[in-house]
């Protein structure tokens, strides 16, 4: 079949050609025949007619020979999709409901693979993305997945590795940048000249880095990110050339980098390692312990990520052996290498492939509604089929006119589907974002197109064949009997049973799956984060370290601000933070002893995370004061040293012995500070983790705090502009930077698991409502079939519950049957989410006692209707009926 | 699905004919028609109007290549070749033609 539709395409393609060999081949014929009939004699009008009368018809035998080029097939298959669109146009509702259904299941599923695509199939759009690797230094004894590398283990890395040709620095902070119009505070990502180099990324505008960039005392330079280019400069080139001022020296913008996806995080502006003042401090380059920085590096060709690992591994126990006190054997730090694109998308990749095997779900279902709609109506056309075989229509043709019909469905519904994935792309790199910087390569390229082209053809011959195949048994008897009992009704009838067993099944598993989602995700809302987050403002106030350089200037900078917010009309508290809670950040571990308690030499070192808060911080944000008391006016820089601690870590560390008045000491004991009380666990990080040990530093003894937070006693979006109007009088090259407030926070943290639970929801129910239409459909087709037979039953003396019993206990026969092939798949599953799932076990009983509770309960509601038919039958017009 | 159509006798014949013919050496169209004639000495008179949808229908199916080349007389003349697939089916039509021509006259001898 496939050879003769190559056959005919070729045949289309090259027609003209054919047709002019096809005629020389033919005067080459006669010619030679003119020629023969010559030598015996002829005259050339004679031999010519000759000729032509022996070959027969030159245009008749053209049209054979066409014939044989497989032109008819062509024909067939053109009168095929005529008819077809002739049938669906008789019958707009169904096509209708057909092309609804697979427009959603292929567009879900194009959709979802346009994710997979864009995310974790395509190489990275880095010219040499496939060779980098990401370097970390895991510290064990510390529990930390990363310590980040000093510039000394940046330079020992790329003098020593044998297997990377190339070792870049990184890190990203935020600085002032003044020049246009008001401060702008611009997250700037500081790297190594080679950076751009070595990802293999070329600038859009000027140039990116050379090596005399990066040496001490080099003139600053800044090369701009393409969002920021479009966003900041409406994307003038001519911004480069152009001076601002950072840090209190003048920055030149040397280039302007294409849109590409940044990593570890999005940056406006880079800079060169040597225009960082944190970075290129002579307390930063000489400290071994100094780790601030990423490194990457690139490995020489023919080298694999699995060599890179035992090389660095090599390196870092060398190092460890050359310097023991800056790796103290307690830390167990070791280095790792993984491939940059792993990296990438390792936290995306969970969710987006549960999502496609979810939309996978739904586009077999799918496959099973349409086969059983397309089943209903062949058994109603019925007649019209065997009809058309008694006229001589064979077999063949009639499954191929089937499969033309749902070929033509599923490729019309494709289309639709793709439009419906460009539709919601959109809100899909929206929700990608969350989880990856690749969200934005997500696109509707070749490969997707083909995918969904595929899918749309499998889905047709699978919806296609089941009909096509089912009616096998429909015989001329149907013509004969003219009645609806045909024999093909009561086969397919199994098939149908069939059908509906499967999209139970498969509702049983999603709606499961969306369930625990949902259960996971309600359960992470009700977490309590520890504090209060209604009304309450949090403002970023990124001050220029470089200017305010000392705990005096800083204080001076503060504490006016605070005061005067404070005066506003609403206020109830302000406080400043280094950190808001649920920042979604790791935890800056450092190690701690407590005075008197004695730490094994060999033991790693207790760890903890540590804030620096002012005094109205706990009030400000709704925490408890368990016990002692606040940080007050008077802790301030020449006062004793006090903290706060929080109360999972005086649990750990402090087992019945009252913590208030013991020293602890953050630094190996040059410094001990007093604890004055303990506060309630906050939840610093994230609301699915538990409370992580805790110290607060006051703010008046180190005044390293970057977040104001306001309480009012309203809504407190009025306060920006008022805030913003302060700030700028006390600095007016000072900006204020993000502006959220702490509900907006907590929100944000529960974004993705929302999105999740009510992506796979809206999936789920999807399928429960077209399980639902299927099984009316099954049982509404069964009732209408057997009328007579209810008639009789009636007739004999079956009353009215009886037969509602009846139409209901077949009804939900395949319903029951599904749910238990559903149950069985469902455990399998879940477990395959359990990585998603929050304080839910992947064999919830609620949640599958739910699911069978809501499977029945729309299954019974289904087959109520046609069961109320079914007894309002009245048996002597039913016996009379056909 | 193969052929649509169940080729009759005459057109089964046909096609045993020119693949037999081809399978001794590329020839064209009007050569073929000339060779049948003149082995089978005249009995065999081909109907032109059928040869070409058969030369063009076996090409289909793949049992006979074509191409363009010149005649003895220095002209272009589509030429007919035989395939490797072509000589498979070629055995099994003689075997079947030896076979159906016996039984024939098995038939004939008896009555």
């Amino acid at each position: 079949m496939w050879s003769r539709f190559r056959r005919a395409l070729r045949s289309i393609a090259h027609r003209r050609e054919r047709e002019g060999e096809l005629d020389r081949e033919i005067r080459f014929h006669l010619e030679m025949e003119m020629s023969e009939n010559r030598k015996s004699g002829m005259g050339a009008t004679e031999a010519r007619e000759a000729a032509l009368r022996r070959f027969g018809g030159v245009d008749q035998v053209k049209e054979e020979v066409r014939d044989s080029w497989g032109v008819r097939f062509l024909d067939t298959l053109l009168q095929d999709v005529r008819f077809a669109l002739r049938n669906l146009r008789k019958n707009p509702g169904f096509a209708g409901v057909v092309l609804l259904t697979l427009a959603l299941g292929i567009g879900a599923n194009t959709a979802m693979f346009s994710v997979i695509n864009g995310v974790l199939l395509r190489s990275l759009p880095y010219a040499n993305g496939d060779h980098i690797v990401v370097l970390t230094q895991p510290a064990k004894g510390i529990q930390a997945d990363d310590v980040g590398f000093s510039p000394k283990e940046i330079a020992d890395y790329r003098a020593q590795s044998r297997t990377l040709d190339q070792v870049v620095e990184y890190h990203s902070m935020s600085f002032n940048l003044f020049g246009r119009g008001e401060a702008q505070r611009v997250q700037t990502g500081v790297v190594s000249a080679n950076f751009f180099d070595v990802l293999g990324v070329r600038p859009l505008h000027g140039r990116t880095f050379v090596d005399k960039d990066d040496v001490a005392g080099a003139e600053p330079v800044l090369v701009l990110s393409h969002e920021y280019f479009q966003k900041a400069f409406g994307g003038d080139p001519s911004i480069v050339g152009q001076v601002f001022e950072m840090n209190d020296k003048p920055h030149t913008v040397i280039g302007v980098l294409p849109p590409f996806p940044q990593y570890p995080n999005d940056n406006d502006v880079y800079m060169p390692s040597s225009a960082c003042p944190f970075r290129s401090n002579p307390r930063t380059v000489d400290n071994r312990q100094a780790r601030m920085l990423n490194a990457f590096g690139r490995l020489k060709p023919g080298s694999t990520v699995e060599q890179a690992q035992s090389d660095v591994s090599l390196i870092a126990s060398q190092l460890a052996a050359a310097y023991p006190k800056d790796y103290p054997a307690t830390d167990g730090m070791s280095a790792r290498a993984a491939s940059l694109k792993e990296e990438l998308v390792e936290t995306a990749r969970p969710t987006i492939l549960v999502l496609f095997g979810t939309t996978a779900f739904v586009l077999l279902l799918v496959c099973a509604n349409v086969a059983n709609l397309m089943l209903a109506r062949a058994s109603g056309r019925e007649r019209e089929l065997s009809l058309r075989m008694a006229l001589g229509a064979g077999r063949a043709r009639l499954v191929r006119q089937l499969l033309t019909e749902s070929a033509i469905l599923s490729v019309l519904g494709g289309a639709l589907g793709l439009l419906f994935a460009l539709f919601v792309r959109e809100m899909l790199v929206g929700f990608v974002e969350k989880f990856t910087p690749r969200a934005h390569e997500i696109a509707m390229d070749g490969r997707v197109l083909l995918f969904a082209l595929g899918s749309s053809l499998v889905t047709g011959l699978l919806f296609g064949l089941v009909p096509a195949l089912a009616n096998r048994p429909v015989l001329a008897t149907s013509i004969n009997s003219g009645g609806r009992s045909g024999v093909g009704a009561r086969l397919s009838f199994g098939t149908r049973n069939a059908l509906i067993v499967s999209q139970v099944a498969i509702s049983f598993i999603l709606l499961t799956g969306a369930g625990l989602m949902l259960r996971s995700f309600l359960r992470l809302e009700r977490v309590d984060p520890g504090f209060d987050p209604e009304n309450v403002l949090a403002v970023s106030v990124p001050l220029n370290w470089s200017k305010y350089t000392d705990t005096k200037s800083r204080i001076g900078f503060f504490r006016p601000l605070m005061e005067e917010v404070a005066t506003r009309p609403g206020v109830t508290s302000v406080a400043m933070t280094q950190s808001v809670p649920l920042n979604e950040s790791q935890p800056f571990n450092v190690a701690f002893v407590v005075e008197g308690q004695a730490v094994a030499p060999d033991a790693p070192k207790p760890q903890v995370d540590f804030e620096v808060v002012s005094q109205e911080f706990f009030k400000t944000i709704g925490a408890p004061l368990l016990r002692g008391r606040a940080f007050t006016d008077q802790d301030h820089d020449t006062a004793p040293k006090v903290v706060l601690v929080n109360d999972v870590m005086v649990r750990h560390h402090f087992q019945g012995v009252e913590p208030v008045g013991h020293r602890i000491s953050l630094d190996g004991g040059d410094e001990w500070r007093t604890i004055v009380g303990v506060v309630g666990n906050v939840k610093q990080f994230t609301l699915d983790k538990a409370s992580t040990e805790q110290v607060y530093i006051p703010f008046l003894q180190a005044p390293r705090v970057g977040t104001l937070l306001v309480r009012t006693s309203g809504d407190p979006w009025g306060l920006v502009g008022p805030i913003r109007e302060i700030v700028r009088r006390l600095d007016e090259k000072q900006p204020i930077g993000r502006v959220r407030t702490l509900e907006q926070v907590r929100s944000e943290t529960l974004a993705s698991p929302r999105l999740t639970a009510i992506l796979i929801g809206l999936f789920a129910l999807l399928a429960l409502i077209i399980t639902t239409a299927g099984i009316v459909g099954v049982v509404s087709y069964s009732v209408s079939q057997r009328t007579q037979e209810i008639g009789v039953r009636m007739a004999l003396g079956a009353d009215r519950a009886t037969v509602v019993r009846m139409v209901l206990r077949q009804g939900l026969m395949p319903v029951l049957i599904g749910l238990a092939a559903g149950m069985v798949g469902a455990l399998a599953l879940t477990k395959l989410i359990a990585r998603l799932l929050f304080d839910v076990a992947p064999t919830d009983p609620v949640t599958f006692a739910a699911v069978v509770l809501s499977l029945v309960a729309a299954a019974a509601l289904a087959c109520w209707q046609p069961a109320r038919r079914a007894a309002g039958i009245e048996p002597m017009l039913a016996l009379r009926s056909d | 699905m193969k052929h649509a159509s169940r080729p009759d006798l005459l057109q089964g014949t046909l096609d045993l004919l020119i693949l037999r013919t081809v399978a001794l050496q590329p020839m064209h169209g009007w050569g073929i028609s000339q060779r049948i004639q003149q082995v089978s000495r005249d009995v065999l008179r081909v109907n032109q109007g059928s040869l070409y949808p058969a030369l063009h229908r076996l090409e289909g199916a793949g049992f006979i290549d074509s191409e363009w080349g010149s005649t003895d007389a220095n002209r272009q003349a589509k030429f007919y070749r035989i395939t490797a697939s072509g000589r498979r089916r070629l055995v099994e039509e003689t075997e079947n033609w030896r076979r159906m021509a016996e039984a024939i006259g098995r038939v004939l001898s008896v009555v």
